[in-house]
């Protein structure tokens, strides 16, 4: 028989070689000195076999819900799988409670979650019915957009020209700044590289046409999309989706109004509106940044401009602003879709947001190939 | 400060409020240990920023709260972290984490805290969720509770680390009669049977009938407490109108939907 105390506690154990155990204890079960116990215990119990545990806790002053942990733990067999185990002497109260807590159905607490079929072909099917459902749901909110466009478009009055103005504001005023930067330092990029490679032709001059086409026709308008993408995209699925998981979106269906042409449009328009000025600003921003290269590398500002003008014509401008209202109808619709699909919990949001912004990007990239292909074809 | 024996928290001369704002002024009570004491009063007058300057969130503009005899306010480091152990605090609105399973939300301040043996952490975790009713419920996600299985979930992370005192913010609202009932019934099995102290912000007077020791009443544009005593005191007998009012469920003079 062993004896220890620690704390306010006293531990009593005693393994007899027939198998019967008994344990003792008194003083206070808290959670100050039910660690202690319980380890004095694993070293006592655990490496003997024992068959039957009796836990006299009449002399126990205190016990918590720790100390009523440890009982219930016990009285599991967690420590003596093998025995049979009783719980003699607790108060009249605590008994009622242990009594009731008592884990002998422990296992359904941990009910396995259902093994889902693990053959390749069912994992293929799954994908193809999520993939196929999605699908359909994307149609289906594709459809509710063009059939609610019309309507904002042909009576002013109903649409939220006000919802619009906030978007553009956001979306467009606020992004200038980080556009600037971004194109002018993406000028300075294409004119080094560029200057770089046609210095070995002697066809520095060049560089102008390069930078312009370039911003025109391509960089200009895929950069832009991107950062509205990152900036706006995002935005518009965290936004809704927070409305989604606070119930406004039910509240709003509840006074008949339906979130596509009250939240979707207004953001679809905002965004065909200003991502074309957006591209505009940052073509500009882009050739500012190449002319500023070119300048330092001696060449007369009036010769720089004619290059310029003779480098692109009116087809490349329209190619590449018809492009950048189609990458906004991509960023803002993928934006305001993910955020009317978000589920609950706290990571949904989080989830939706990460989703439009990749899904953005990959259909810009997509589209993108998709209008080089064609003007190459056209031409 | 030497504090009686049985006085678990003491509330000296507090004002609590932002910039030139004073919500509550000069607020003085204790609450003895063992008892069920809750703060109440009208929407608007300050029961939930008394709580979250009484569990240390809103550092106060003056005065101390002093529990278990350590003064809250102007510890720092390890002593208020050691204050901070013996308090449990369950919020209005449940504030799980949504990320993990119930069972793991009360197991996460045992892992965080204790020294348990990881199997007794186990046991620990899933016995507070038993005493609130919740066994079956371990392996569920928080938003797969309904409103007051959260609450009571929230109140088992609350005592896991045996705290001695527990703080509920608004416990019953918003929850069915049947299911407030039940969770008054657990606040009072909960007291009587482990000796928890509990701090309630409340202002369902049912509950309060049910379950409350004593009662503080604060009043609105008042900036601190206009009545104390027990419930039914206070409602057969309290001098100040408000209080009155507001037990006898009447509302205040010049208030009144009616055409004039």
């Amino acid at each position: 028989m062993t004896i220890s105390t620690q704390n306010e506690l006293e531990t009593e154990v005693e393994v007899r070689p027939d198998g019967q155990a008994r344990v003792v204890l008194r003083g206070r079960l808290n959670a100050q000195t039910v660690a202690g116990c319980w380890i004095r215990l694993e070293q006592d119990l655990s490496e003997a076999k024992v068959q039957t545990l009796q836990v006299d806790v009449s002399g126990l002053g205190f016990c918590d819900a720790a100390g009523l942990s440890l009982l219930l733990s016990l009285n599991m067999g967690r420590m003596t799988p093998q025995a049979t185990v009783s719980v003699l002497g607790l108060k009249a109260d605590l008994e009622k409670i242990f009594r009731e807590l008592a884990l002998e159905d422990d296992e359904t607490f941990h009910p396995q979650p259902a093994i889902q079929s693990g053959s390749f072909v069912g994992k293929i099917g799954r994908r193809v019915r999520q993939m196929s459902g999605d699908f359909h749901e994307q149609m289906v909110f594709l459809g509710a957009v063009i059939a609610s466009l019309p309507a904002s478009i042909f009576h002013p009055k109903r649409s939220r020209w006000a919802e619009t103005r906030r978007v553009v504001e956001l979306a467009g005023a606020n992004a200038v700044p980080i556009v600037s930067l971004m194109s002018l330092l993406l000028g300075f990029i294409i004119a080094f590289e560029s200057a770089r490679r046609l210095a070995e032709f002697g066809a520095q001059l060049y560089v102008a046409n390069t930078i312009m086409v370039v911003m025109v026709r391509d960089m200009g308008p895929l950069m832009t999309a991107i950062l509205v993408a990152g900036r706006s995209g995002s935005s518009f699925a965290a936004e809704i989706g927070t409305m989604k998981v606070n119930e406004e979106l039910n509240a709003l269906q509840t006074f008949g109004l339906d979130p596509i042409p009250f939240l979707v449009v207004p953001r679809i328009l905002a965004a065909v509106f200003l991502t074309p000025l957006l591209t505009f600003y940052s073509i500009l921003m882009g050739v500012i940044g190449g002319v500023i290269v070119m300048l330092g590398l001696g060449f007369a500002l009036p010769l720089i401009l004619h290059q310029l003008a003779s480098s692109v014509h009116l087809n490349d401008l329209g190619a590449g602003f018809s492009k950048s209202a189609v990458f906004g109808v991509i960023v803002s619709a993928v934006g305001c879709w993910h955020g009317l699909r978000t589920q609950q919990g706290p990571s949904a949001v989080g989830l939706s947001t990460t989703r439009a912004v990749v899904t953005s990007l990959l259909l810009i990239i997509v589209a993108d190939a998709f209008f080089s292909a064609i003007s190459f074809l056209l031409k | 400060m030497n504090a009686p024996a049985d006085i678990a928290i003491s509330v000296k001369d507090l004002t609590v409020g932002y910039g030139d704002t004073v919500i509550l002024q000069n607020v003085n009570f204790q609450v003895r240990r063992g008892e069920v004491f809750v703060i109440l009063g009208a929407s608007g007058s300050g029961k939930s920023t008394l709580l979250k300057a009484m569990i240390g969130l809103y550092p106060p503009l003056s005065g101390d709260v002093w529990i278990e005899g350590g003064n809250l306010v102007a510890a720092q480091g390890e002593e208020r972290l050691a204050l901070l152990r013996k308090i449990g605090v369950m919020y209005q609105s449940g504030a799980l984490f949504g990320s993990i399973t119930v069972l793991e939300n009360v197991r996460l301040p045992l892992d965080e805290f204790t020294d348990l043996p990881d199997p007794l952490k186990e046991v620990a975790a899933l016995a507070r969720l038993k005493l609130v009713g919740l066994g079956a419920a371990a392996d569920k996600m928080p938003a797969e509770l309904s409103g007051g299985m959260q609450k009571r979930a929230a109140i088992a992370r609350a005592m896991a680390l045996d705290p001695g005192i527990l703080f509920l913010d608004e416990p019953s609202a918003g929850l069915d009669p049947i299911t407030s009932a039940g969770i008054d019934l657990l606040i009072t099995n909960l007291a009587h049977h482990f000796g928890f102290t509990f701090v309630i912000v409340s202002h369902e007077l049912p509950s309060i009938y049910s379950i409350a020791d004593r009662v503080v009443m604060l009043g609105s544009g008042a900036k601190g407490i206009i009545a104390e005593g027990k419930p039914e005191e206070l409602r057969d007998g309290a001098a100040d109108p408000r209080v009155r009012r507001f037990f006898n469920r009447q509302p205040d003079p010049g208030h009144s939907v009616e055409p004039s």
